[in-house]
């Protein structure tokens, strides 16, 4: 008798269960009908942040955004010869990053990489360690994305040099995997969805 | 055609914008003061001035130099490089030597910036200049020396 007592306790309460289960998808469907557009474009924004993120966290992107001395290569080792970030961004002494990366591209014989205005991202714009949450609070933070609005953001990504040097980064370094095209619609779609970011 | 503006003497150079600076110097122009020692920027030996930087001209391509003022040990000159030059005289710093045009006008161009240089200040300035034979501590010495000849 026990034992048949507590199947039906367990019974009662596998149906519980399943009817607060219902209620909730009832009354979450009935928030969805009153505010579809705002959910669907965060949920939108938060799966664009995710490609947008794995770009940043590249090492063609993340190499430069360091503290003192940028990484290189593909396997994130620290630069040699050490270099390190100076007043400017751009080195100290006689070694400054102009010293051997060339403005007008990658040099294909010596394999040394190049972009115009070469140098470590600002201090405001280290990226190393954030967590995909985090990055992206940083990535929109108007103090640490050089006072840049959603706009101007989806500009940087489209125009800066530097940028686009992801894309084109010489023999010997992998090239940022996302196409650059898609990327912007990315940022474009985040920057639509109000900038979503995971917690 | 490329002009390159090299120790004050203008040079039409018919070469390709992506040819390696270091290649022009050597090859076309017969300046092999600066020599060849990693190629990839990774040693310091073809270190030349351009525009008063240290560049290094394997890697400085003869299209980015184009119109710059490129100066090579040749010809370089002024307060600092004599002070540099006869310090390397007094302290012996050269061993073997190969390196030692570059260490020179990564040297120059350190004190121009900075005349007290700290130890620190040298070590981070002349990282990029590998010396096979080892002289670093006299090379300090000598930058220390020239510094102070220039005080």
């Amino acid at each position: 008798m026990r034992i048949w007592g507590s199947r039906v306790s367990f019974v009662t309460f596998v149906v519980t269960l399943i009817l607060a289960a219902t209620a909730v998808a009832l009354s979450s469907t009935g928030a969805a009908r009153t505010q579809p557009s705002l959910a669907d474009d965060q949920a939108t924004s938060l799966a664009a942040w995710d490609q947008i993120a794995t770009v940043l966290e590249h090492p063609r992107c993340l190499n430069c955004h360091q503290l003192n001395s940028p990484l290189q290569g593909d396997s994130r080792r620290v630069h040699i010869p050490r270099v390190v970030r100076g007043p400017d961004d751009q080195g100290v002494g006689a070694m400054r990053c102009g010293n051997c990366h060339n403005s007008m591209g990658n040099n294909p014989t010596s394999g040394t990489p190049g972009g115009l205005d070469w140098k470590l991202a600002p201090v405001s714009m280290l990226w190393q360690g954030l967590s995909s949450g985090d990055l992206c609070r940083a990535v929109k933070d108007p103090k640490h994305n050089g006072n840049r609005d959603g706009s101007a953001l989806i500009r940087h990504m489209e125009d800066e040099p530097l940028v686009l040097y992801g894309w084109n980064p010489g023999k010997g370094r992998e090239p940022v995997p996302i196409p650059h095209e898609k990327v912007v619609e990315y940022m474009k779609i985040w920057v639509a969805g109000g900038m979503a970011c995971p917690n | 055609m490329i002009t390159l503006k090299v120790n004050g003497e203008s040079h039409e150079l018919d070469v390709s914008p992506e040819m390696p600076l270091l290649w022009a110097l050597r090859d076309r122009l017969h300046l092999t003061g600066t020599k060849f020692g990693c190629g990839k920027a990774m040693c310091g030996a073809c270190t030349v001035h351009i525009n008063g930087q240290a560049a290094r001209s394997c890697s400085i391509m003869v299209g980015e130099a184009a119109g710059k003022t490129i100066t090579t040990i040749e010809a370089v000159s002024g307060k600092v490089a004599e002070a540099v030059t006869q310090a390397w005289q007094r302290l012996d710093v050269v061993q073997c030597g190969y390196c030692q045009s570059g260490q020179i006008m990564s040297a120059i161009v350190l004190l121009t910036g900075n005349k007290t240089p700290t130890d620190g200040d040298i070590d981070l300035s002349m990282e990029g200049n590998i010396c096979r034979c080892g002289t670093y501590v006299r090379i300090r010495r000598a930058i220390h020396e020239a510094a102070k000849s220039l005080a």
